[in-house]
């Protein structure tokens, strides 16, 4: 995946609560299956998170009777400033993406910057139908 | 990928304002008319843009559907990750909640 070609998609957040707590929460099982992949209709089955550069992480969410699974590797783990990982969720697309996650303190509290690259697939090796197909699923996760 | 080139986004451009045929497209630029159509042959198999003949000519005009879709794609995924901060905030805020009202026992250590 050439990610200068991609059109990247980049969302911040603050925190009240400190680095250390934001950054965990992304790599604890206990806490990131109730928000990361999680919806608020569906039940995560399975969370397994290896934390460690060249880990995997499995979240399987059960929607409508329907285990949909989101799998990635770990780029980068530098608590608690930075934290790399690539996805897919292979129900959807075999393509995998990568986000950013970057923390910088403020005050007692921090603001998160989140880069999701590679969001646009390449228009030259994807049709129309499984594009749309893609949207509704990604438009489902927020039912 | 067909947006990532400067010159194919003013192609586009142009098209966005009507049909053209080659020529009129490769008028702007400083390049020579068979890059113009490497870039517009690019445009086409990404469905960005169409051609019909006119008699002899070929006529291009733009596809907005993708586009259209592409917009609403980023959309989607902003929305997204936006209600998993959302909820990251609000499980964090409902620890924090939790540990104020817990009381503390004295003489014990976790």
């Amino acid at each position: 995946m050439n990610t200068e070609q991609c059109v990247n998609v980049r969302v911040t957040h603050r925190f009240s609560a400190a680095p250390e707590r934001v950054f965990d929460a992304w790599l604890d099982p206990e806490k990131a299956g109730k928000w990361l992949f999680a919806t608020p209709s569906g039940q995560m089955v399975r969370v397994e998170i290896d934390a460690r550069v060249g880990g995997s992480f499995a979240f399987v969410d059960r929607r409508d009777g329907e285990d949909i699974e989101h799998t990635g590797e770990y780029l980068e783990i530098d608590r608690p400033r930075r934290l790399v990982f690539t996805f897919a969720v292979p129900k959807f697309s075999p393509e995998r993406t990568r986000v950013t996650i970057e923390i910088v303190r403020l005050g007692a509290g921090c603001e998160l910057t989140l880069t999701h690259e590679g969001v646009l697939p390449d228009y030259a090796s994807r049709t129309e139908a499984g594009w749309t197909g893609l949207l509704d699923g990604l438009a489902s996760t927020l039912s | 990928m067909a947006l990532a080139d400067p010159t194919r986004r003013a192609i586009l451009q142009r098209l966005s304002k009507g049909e053209a045929r080659i020529t009129e497209l490769a008028q702007p630029f400083a390049i020579s008319l068979n890059s113009v159509s490497k870039h517009i042959r690019m445009l086409e198999r990404a469905r960005l843009v169409r051609r019909r003949r006119a008699g002899r000519e070929h006529l291009l005009s733009i596809n907005p559907k993708p586009l259209d879709e592409a917009v609403a794609w980023i959309d989607v995924q902003r929305a997204v990750w936006t209600a998993r901060l959302d909820a990251l905030d609000a499980m964090l805020q409902a620890e924090d909640r939790s540990a104020s009202i817990t009381p503390k026992k004295k003489g014990r250590s976790r």
